[in-house]
């Protein structure tokens, strides 16, 4: 028997060669973008996660202030110290600083050499011999090799760190022999940190060893109530769980954009192996007859599936591991999506996902073959051996009877739009995408029946009437060429319609969120006074200048952190500043911290405006209200806004780090703003950039981080015309009789390729117009439920008709151009030979 | 050989039974023709006793078990037509992606013979039907007459009990009709087959040892 179903496999192959070819490489491609950017995402994560151990180490805790104005006292070092169960507690300070006059951001952490021995050995440094300068003890600071390469740091030589106004001039003693190829890091004494960037009296952090007998867990539960309120302890897996949450929507929505690939490639399978199914169904009868069992026609249907997917899944693999070398090389460890600032990361190919994804490209294409292998199964062997395909082998149902699946099926769509995200991902968003799909495609036979049925009326030119006859009675290949088209355009059409919401919603709120002509930015250390001051000054050419700085703070430790901004905005009218989603709330009184939330903070932390909570800020516990949502697309996790005077009020101390700078109306260019700032922005390295400059680089980001769909989008819709194409030609084929017949009777060649050309424009119509149709209904899912619940914003439904009805006349006009191949294939033939042959 | 006994048959949407009652004895190494008018039911007859189709009543017994196909589920008759029974068409229906010799070792397959035995058998057939050194060839450069020489050689192949042949010659001109006729009786009297041949040409029913009649009242 296997010999059998090899022959078959083998003459399968040998005369669908292209059609086979196609689908094995619709395969490949979906395994080959899985596979990919699994590779990629395994490889950056990783990468990521050892580049925090780096400096973090390996502790059993990690006591730390909530917010990043806070600190942890040494008093409070000194009481954890004490507790018997703790081995050590290394204290760190961690801050930025700016090397020379060098723009860069350089992490600079000061340690305790001798605990940091126990718990965080890669940050040790080694003394150069060459360096001719004190050790760590007397003030020397120690580079990473990736520091030392992208500054030019040599041994010994003298550099200034600056952050803000304050600064240190020392030298480099030395390198961290430790620390990975793409860490910027500069090590040095906790001592002289503290001396020269502060905290007085304080640390960032303490890192804690504990001794062996003690249950890590318990005793970090044991510890936190009797924690001040402005601090929390967190573990080593709180780490790990806030980097992979850091990008995890992003990831599983590439996933599942690969998958829609893989879906595609088992509908080209399932195509392919459905017109096999029905050119073949007197070969499968006659076996049939011969003896070969039900079981067995199924069987070998089911293998031939396979028989694409496994050389499919296998060339994926190979070429989802190109693929992300080569998208590692271009966009780095994140795809462009901004999560991690790393360069190309290792990849490292792994059998267990290798095997993973081998399975899935396989399900894939075994999926796609199973209809056609359960048709095979059912075919009535005496009436397919006499008049072949048997279309539909059950008894056939009235149209109106078929409205219950996809009304049943809309209901359920609905009900799955309406469930919150499960563990965290939109995973209910995704199910109602796929159902909104089957909906379209078990809508197909009834709209085809209804809409050409009433069409194909008497008085029609005898082409037009068979074309419309034809579709009207809905024959499967007709169906499943319409099928195709509806996965690939509304798949298509969804990803455009998503793609434009979101870009007209990120303009509109650039609009509303870059009222100033110019900004000013240090990347989050506080803005030199001598600029600060000199802005006060008469001669500053400046009508207005709003001041913000920039700060973070910690709601979940398992989450990342939640953006803070202390900003020059009227309490009485945030409005004028921040882009509100609903009603602005006032709190009940004006004594009442009130700060305005960010729409992700308000997804994620289910924080409602006019809601009092006590947040973590300053090193302590505040009740705040809670005044309104504003809409934020920059930052992802989160993000609070608190007036200046609130924070003020709270004892902060306010060091403005952003500008926003309105110049004189005279200079409405702003050259002269821009003459007067320039020493400034080159003397402390600070980025000037104006509104405009600002609008076109996030706009370049948003498309450069969509360019993947677009790629996607091209393949979806080639295989979808792809897939009319050879359903098409399969169709006539199977009525090279009848279309013979017609000849015989009079139709002349034209007529009957106009009748062929005429029944695909058809089709292709009834495909387009549900495909556009599923097409709104899963852009509203994307952009009302996915997108909310995977990176929580929001937009409104913006279809850009004018680009969706050019896609669909191009979709149309290819369909056209398939017609008109299958129109020549079926025309070609001599009536005389195909009537003696159908004979 | 073949015992049908109180066969019914009724279509769907058919307002009187196509046949019922229908009695038929096949004696081994017995050729029997089956004629009778278009649309009476002969076809339908052969496809029930091959278990392609399910007759409303009766039994149908072939071979040395007697075992009743009717009572049989699909995978179980699919077993005993791979055993029992050799089919020749009309319309030849040889597989055309596959080469002379593999068209006709198919039913060895199906019944599971040593692949070492394939060669031999489908040689010694082919030379037997007359297309020795065709073993390689395509169905596609054969004429009709040698595609039913393939058909009737595949028929034959696995030693089946029984052949049963849906108007052999119709598609035939009638000196190849007639070459094809001598052949195929030639070739199931040698293994001592029994034969079940459905035909309209009086000329094959008389080379038959038997014919029977098939009328709206029956077998006669």
């Amino acid at each position: 028997m296997k010999t059998l179903a090899w022959w078959l496999i083998r003459a399968q192959f040998r005369t669908r060669r292209a059609a086979t070819l196609l689908s094995m490489l619709a395969i490949a491609l979906g395994v080959a973008l899985g596979y990919a950017i699994h590779l990629i995402n395994a490889a950056a994560l990783a990468d990521f996660a050892r580049a925090m151990q780096t400096v973090q180490g390996d502790p059993d805790a990690v006591i730390a202030a909530r917010d990043s104005a806070g600190s942890v006292a040494l008093a409070s070092i000194n009481d954890i110290a004490r507790d018997p169960a703790v081995m050590v507690i290394a204290p760190v300070i961690e801050t930025r600083v700016r090397v020379d006059q060098a723009r860069l951001l350089v992490r600079l952490i000061g340690i305790d050499v001798f605990s940091a021995a126990a718990v965080m050995p890669r940050l040790l440094p080694r003394h150069s011999e060459r360096a001719l300068t004190g050790s760590i003890f007397d003030g020397g600071v120690y580079a990473s090799p990736a520091l030392r390469d992208k500054l030019g740091l040599q041994d010994g030589a003298p550099v200034t760190l600056r952050r803000g106004d304050q600064q240190w001039s020392t030298r480099i003693a030395g390198d961290l022999p430790a620390a990975g190829a793409d860490d910027l890091l500069l090590v040095a004494d906790i001592a002289w940190v503290q001396e020269h960037f502060g905290p007085d009296d304080a640390v960032s952090e303490g890192r804690v060893r504990l001794s062996p007998d003690t249950d890590p867990a318990r005793w970090r539960a044991t510890l936190t109530p009797q924690l001040p309120a402005g601090l929390l302890l967190r573990a080593a897996d709180d780490d790990n769980a806030r980097v992979s949450n850091l990008s995890r929507a992003y990831r599983v929505n590439l996933n599942v954009l690969a998958l829609v690939a893989l879906l595609t490639g088992a509908f080209l399978v399932f195509a392919t192996q459905l017109t096999a199914v029905a050119q073949r169904s007197t070969q499968f009868a006659l076996l049939g007859v011969l003896g070969l069992s039900p079981r067995m026609r199924l069987l070998q249907v089911l293998l031939e599936g396979l028989a694409i997917g496994v050389p499919g899944a296998l060339l994926g693999l190979g070429l989802g591991y190109a693929l992300a070398l080569a998208f590692t090389q271009l966009l780095g460890g994140d795809l462009g999506g901004g999560y991690f600032a790393t360069s190309a990361p290792l990849l490292v190919p792994q059998p267990l996902p290798a095997l993973a994804f081998l399975a899935l490209g396989c399900g894939a294409s075994l999926a796609g073959a199973c209809y056609p292998a359960y048709l095979n199964r059912m075919q009535p062997l005496a009436q397919a051996l006499k008049t072949g395909f048997a279309q539909r082998p059950g008894a056939a149902r009235a149209p109106h009877t078929r409205l219950w699946l996809p009304s049943l099926l809309a209901l359920a769509a609905l009900a799955l739009t309406q469930l919150p995200p499960l563990f965290e991902l939109p995973l209910a968003g995704y199910a109602a995408i796929a159902l909104v799909l089957v909906i379209g495609i078990s809508c197909a036979p009834v709209v085809t029946q209804y809409v050409f049925g009433y069409l194909a009326r008497p008085g029609l030119p005898a082409p037009q009437q068979i074309a419309l006859q034809n579709v009207a009675q809905a024959p499967l290949m007709a169906q499943v060429a319409a099928s195709g088209l509806i996965v690939s355009f509304a798949l298509t059409a969804s990803m455009v319609i998503m793609v434009s919401s979101f870009r007209v919603a990120v303009d509109h709120w650039l609009d509303a969120v870059l009222p100033a002509p110019l900004y000013l930015r240090s990347k989050a250390t506080p803005l030199p006074q001598e600029l600060l001051q000199a802005l006060l000054r008469p001669d500053a050419p400046f009508a207005r200048i709003e001041r913000t700085a920039h700060a973070s703070l910690t709601i979940d430790p398992q989450r990342p952190n939640v953006a803070l901004m202390v900003r020059e905005i009227e309490r009485g009218n945030p409005g004028a500043r921040l882009p509100f989603t609903g009603a602005v709330m006032t709190p009940p009184s004006d004594d009442l911290v009130v700060v305005w939330i960010s729409e992700p903070l308000h997804e994620i932390y289910g924080i409602q405006p006019g809601q009092t909570l006590r947040l973590p800020l300053l090193g302590g516990a505040v009740e705040v209200f809670v005044g309104g949502v504003w809409r934020d697309y920059s930052r992802q996790f989160g993000a609070l806004v608190i007036s200046r005077d609130d924070y003020l009020r709270l004892g902060g101390d306010f060091q403005p780090t952003d500008l926003a700078l309105w110049p004189l109306p005279a200079d409405a260019a702003g050259e002269a703003a821009g003459a007067w700032l320039a020493p400034y922005t080159s003397r402390y390295a600070l980025e000037l950039a104006d509104a405009a400059e600002i609008r076109q680089l996030s706009l370049s980001i948003f498309d450069k981080s969509f360019a993947v769909t677009y790629a996607l989008e091209a393949a979806a819709m080639l295989i979808g015309l792809f897939g009319l194409a050879v359903t098409l030609a399969a169709s006539v084929w199977l009525r090279a009789g009848e279309l013979a017949t017609l000849g015989a009777l009079g139709f002349s060649r034209r007529m009957l390729s106009r009748a062929v050309m005429l029944e695909g424009a058809l089709i292709a119509a009834v495909g387009l117009l549900i495909g556009l149709a599923c097409g709104i209904a899963i852009a509203a899912v994307l952009t009302q439920v996915v997108n909310p619940q995977a990176f929580h914003w929001r937009m409104p439904l913006d279809v850009p008709w004018s680009a969706v009805v050019f896609g669909a006349l191009a979709t149309l006009a290819a369909a056209v151009v398939a017609s008109h191949y299958a129109a020549r294939q079926a025309t070609r033939l001599p009536v005389a030979q195909v009537l003696a042959s159908a004979q | 050989m073949l015992t049908v006994a109180g066969l019914a048959k009724r279509h769907a949407l058919a307002s009187r039974p196509l046949f019922s009652d229908l009695a038929l004895t096949i004696a081994a190494g017995e050729i029997v023709a089956l004629v009778g008018e278009s649309g009476i039911g002969k076809s339908t007859l052969l496809n029930c006793i091959a278990g392609l189709e399910t007759p409303d009543s009766g039994s149908i017994r072939i071979g040395p078990q007697a075992l009743d196909i009717v009572r049989l589920d699909e995978a179980a008759r699919a077993v005993l037509r791979a055993h029992r029974i050799g089919f020749v068409f009309q319309a030849f229906h040889v597989l055309p992606t596959l080469s002379v010799a593999q068209n006709i070792a198919v039913p060895l397959l199906l019944c599971g013979v040593p692949l070492a035995e394939h060669a031999p058998r489908t040689q010694a057939l082919l030379e037997r039907v007359g297309l020795a050194g065709f073993a390689d060839r395509w169905p596609a450069s054969l004429s009709g007459g040698e595609l039913q020489r393939v058909a009737i050689a595949r028929a034959l192949v696995h030693r089946p009990a029984l052949i049963l042949a849906d108007e052999p010659t119709g598609n035939l001109d009638p000196r190849t009709a007639d070459e094809v006729l001598a052949l195929l009786l030639d070739r199931v009297r040698e293994p001592r087959a029994s034969a079940l041949i459905v035909t309209h040409s009086q000329q094959v029913a008389q080379c038959c040892d038997r014919i029977v009649t098939l009328t709206a009242d029956g077998l006669r």
